[in-house]
């Protein structure tokens, strides 16, 4: 089944400077789909738009065949059912770890704070469950970021430079771990990155923007092998662990 | 296109707002009387010269005062600090022409302090050591040190949201201890800076009391003579609403300033500063950049009232006083609530929907604060008399003009600058992308405002609602006038007496405000101090 389907999404701030133009892309059902660019390039907008953060100025959005955006039509973001992961964290900083978790979730306490436990168990920061996020290091607040916005169970999870603010063998470590709690929990993702190795580390399917479009398009090693070619401009070219 | 509420409600507060601004702007297309031809030709010029010359002064001493005495207690530990953190916002409970008053009173040639170096030193009767104060440079000193805790107040919350590795980055790039503060913590304050100084321009171009006791010819002095001296009410009129303009300008070129001045942290990265121990000379020196402003704007006042008011009577303890202490109180209060609830939900709604409109709307609000008090109160006067006239009095006895929802209407829109520029600092420190994820966690609208911004802005909506409180029990002329019948507040009896020079009996009615606006102020600087949020310590 279609997660998510892209029709000629268009975007400008200012007429005429285009920041998307005419983007289209499938995703299947627990697929991991990673769009890379360089800074400016306008993956960032594709993300809010996917999110209901930012309104198209052409073509649509369509979630399990249902269009949530278009020209007629929007869904609020509210109602989207879509989890969202920033590079700045964005944790509640009033709210204890587990309480972070719990926010989105839906159903009695007990079953929330079961829900939560479970994912804070998952990404391995149970014993943090009530500090702050501010006495907890950066990478258990990214652990914690995504533990939050899986514990909805949304249909996708958009994930924004989720390993920009990390060191590498940190992001290494949690790039294998994500990735392995994401394909077993078959949440639909999607990442965006400046990083290649985010890209082949993590997803089944990877487009590369730029400009505003996309240049290419296809599975992790694909891209690899084009992008050599090309000599696209990114940062180092690792090979798929 | 269906309005929301976030919509709707900023665009009514606008209205009602402007509505008794509009009232004394429209004097501007009416005539122009023989009085207004004097005054455009003999005294304007120097109604605007002294005024500038004012706010320039004051701006100044208030900058060093507020930003340096914020960053002293946010980043260092010396003998005092403690004591001195929450004893810097105690002038706030002194109004200006309270010291004015005082300092009159001092440093007069037969004042206090002189009459004490003739003493001390047996100097002749003719010997004055301390320089006359009744002047511009003496004005720009009480204003100084009766305001500058406003700028002290955002400039600390400022200071304390700094996280600590962005100074530690500037002293890893070789800045010192000064220049990480000129370069680094100044810059990234701005905003904030920039709006606390923005109400104490507001608080010196409204006030008429300091002025006029001081003889110094601005705007308001220029307002009330004409009012009371000439009668001419619409002439006053027309001579407050170039004030107005004045102020309109003042607003524009802030929201200029800021316009691409926006900071916010990302709270997640967020570490709390180290504080360091000053020791020696550095230690006195510390202690004595704060004290000297709460010595000058507090004790000093306090001393000498209370010297006035020992030597002469202290029989305001009764069934009255406690009643007009009582009315004072609680009619701050609720004007402090609603005022910092409104500021909240107009912040929250700008924010949330994204709105240039609302933007701007919410820039206008702030107009009344630099509206002197007494024609607030007319045009409130009139716009409630028009509705008691067109639509109460079909429906009902009661009537509007002369209750306290004239009062507390007046206040709510005399205060709203000062709860607004507080709140929008306080927003300016919670990162946009917090916003983002709560709504894909399902929470927008008013769960977004409960759950996520009400408590992280639960320090600036305490510190909105201490200076408003502390603004409103120093309201003096929208009292005296909207006041119901036989209903007093400490103000109005501080004003009898201190308008016809008979200081000693306003020194009891004067401690007693300043110590009815020391309540709040004491108990929300506590509030303020346990409620930093995301930290156990």
């Amino acid at each position: 089944m279609t997660a998510l389907e892209i029709k000629d999404l268009s975007h400008f701030y200012v007429k005429g400077k285009n920041v998307l133009s005419n983007v289209s892309l499938e995703l299947e059902e627990g697929e991991i789909l990673s769009i890379l660019g360089p800074s400016g390039c306008g993956k960032t907008t594709l993300l809010r738009i996917i999110a209901g953060l930012e309104k198209e100025t052409g073509g649509s959005v369509l979630m399990n065949d249902q269009i949530i955006s278009d020209h007629f039509h929007t869904v609020l973001t509210e109602n989207r059912d879509v989890g969202l992961v920033v590079q700045e964290r964005a944790l509640f900083p009033h709210l204890t770890i587990i309480n972070n978790v719990m926010f989105g979730v839906v159903g009695s306490k007990s079953e929330r704070h079961a829900t939560a436990m479970r994912l804070l168990k998952l990404f391995k920061v149970e014993r943090y469950a009530y500090n702050y996020p501010n006495e907890i290091s950066s990478g258990e607040q990214q652990r914690v970021a995504i533990a939050r916005a899986m514990a909805p169970n949304p249909k996708i999870l958009l994930m924004d430079e989720p390993f920009g603010t990390l060191d590498q063998s940190l992001t290494n470590q949690l790039r294998v771990e994500t990735r392995k709690i994401l394909k077993d929990n078959k949440t639909t993702s999607i990442i965006v990155s400046h990083d290649f190795d985010d890209a082949l580390s993590m997803s089944d399917k990877v487009i590369v923007i730029e400009d505003g479009t996309i240049i290419q398009s296809g599975s992790a090693k694909d891209i690899t092998h084009i992008s050599r070619e090309k000599s696209v401009k990114f940062s180092s070219i690792k090979a798929n662990t | 296109m269906r309005l929301s509420f976030w919509e709707i409600t900023p665009v009514a507060l606008f209205i009602v707002f402007i509505a008794p601004v509009a009232i004394v702007l429209v004097s501007l297309t009416g005539d122009y009387s023989d009085n207004w031809t004097h005054l455009y030709q003999y005294v304007l010029t120097r109604y605007i010269a002294n005024t500038v010359y004012l706010v320039t002064g004051v701006s100044i001493l208030v900058t060093i005062v507020g930003v340096g005495t914020a960053w002293l207690i946010t980043n260092y530990n010396f003998t005092g600090k403690n004591i001195l953190e929450w004893a810097l916002i105690l002038p706030l409970a002194v109004p200006p022409y309270i010291l004015a008053y005082t300092f009159t009173g001092l440093f007069d040639t037969y004042g206090t302090a002189n009459n004490l170096i003739r003493d001390l030193f047996d100097l002749g009767r003719e010997f004055t050591f301390f320089p006359k104060v009744r002047n511009v440079p003496g004005a720009i000193i009480v204003f100084s040190f009766t305001l500058y805790p406003y700028v002290y107040l955002v400039s600390r919350m400022a200071f304390i949201n700094q996280s600590r590795t962005m100074l530690e980055a500037g002293r890893t790039l070789g800045l010192n201890k000064f220049q990480t503060f000129y370069k680094l913590g100044i810059p990234m304050i701005r905003p904030a800076i920039i709006g606390g100084l923005m109400l104490v321009i507001m608080e010196t171009i409204s006030d008429f009391g300091a002025v006029d006791h001081f003889a110094i010819s601005t705007f308001t002095t220029g307002v009330f003579r004409t009012w009371y001296g000439m009668y001419d009410i619409e002439t006053a009129k027309q001579l407050a609403s170039l004030l107005l303009i004045f102020a309109v300008t003042l607003i524009l070129l802030e929201r200029y300033s800021r316009k691409n001045a926006s900071y916010s942290n990302a709270m997640s990265l967020y570490k709390p500063l180290y504080l360091t121990k000053l020791k020696g000379i550095p230690n006195i020196l510390a202690f004595t950049i704060c004290f000297t402003p709460i010595f000058i704007g507090f004790l000093l006042p306090i001393l000498e009232l209370s010297y006035w008011a020992l030597n002469y009577k202290l029989d305001f303890f009764n069934d009255k006083f406690i009643t007009t202490a009582w009315n004072t109180f609680y009619l701050a209060l609720i004007a402090a609530f609603l005022c910092s609830l409104l500021a909240v939900i107009i912040n929250f709604s700008i924010r949330y929907k994204s709105n240039n409109y609302l933007k701007v709307m919410s820039s206008f609000l702030t107009v009344g604060y630099a509206v002197p008090g007494l024609i607030l109160a007319i045009g409130v006067m009139q716009m409630l008399t028009y509705f008691d006239q067109s639509f109460i009095s079909e429906i009902s006895n009661f009537v509007l003009t002369g209750s306290i929802i004239g009062l507390v209407l007046a206040y709510v829109i005399k205060s709203y600058a000062l709860a607004s520029s507080t709140i929008e600092s306080g927003y300016q420190r919670i990162n946009s992308r917090v916003d983002d994820v709560a709504r894909t966690l399902k929470t927008s609208g008013w769960s977004l405002l409960a759950q996520v911004h009400m408590p992280l802005l639960k320090t600036s909506f305490l510190t909105s609602m201490l200076l408003v409180v502390s603004e409103v029990i120093k309201e003096l002329p929208a009292t005296l006038i909207l006041r119901p019948f036989n209903f007093d507040t400490l103000a109005v009896y501080t004003y009898i007496y201190a308008a016809e020079e008979r200081m000693y009996d306003a020194a009891a009615p004067s401690i007693a405000i300043v110590m009815v606006g020391l309540i709040p102020i004491i108990i929300l600087t506590r509030m303020i101090r346990t409620s930093r949020p995301a930290s156990r310590d």
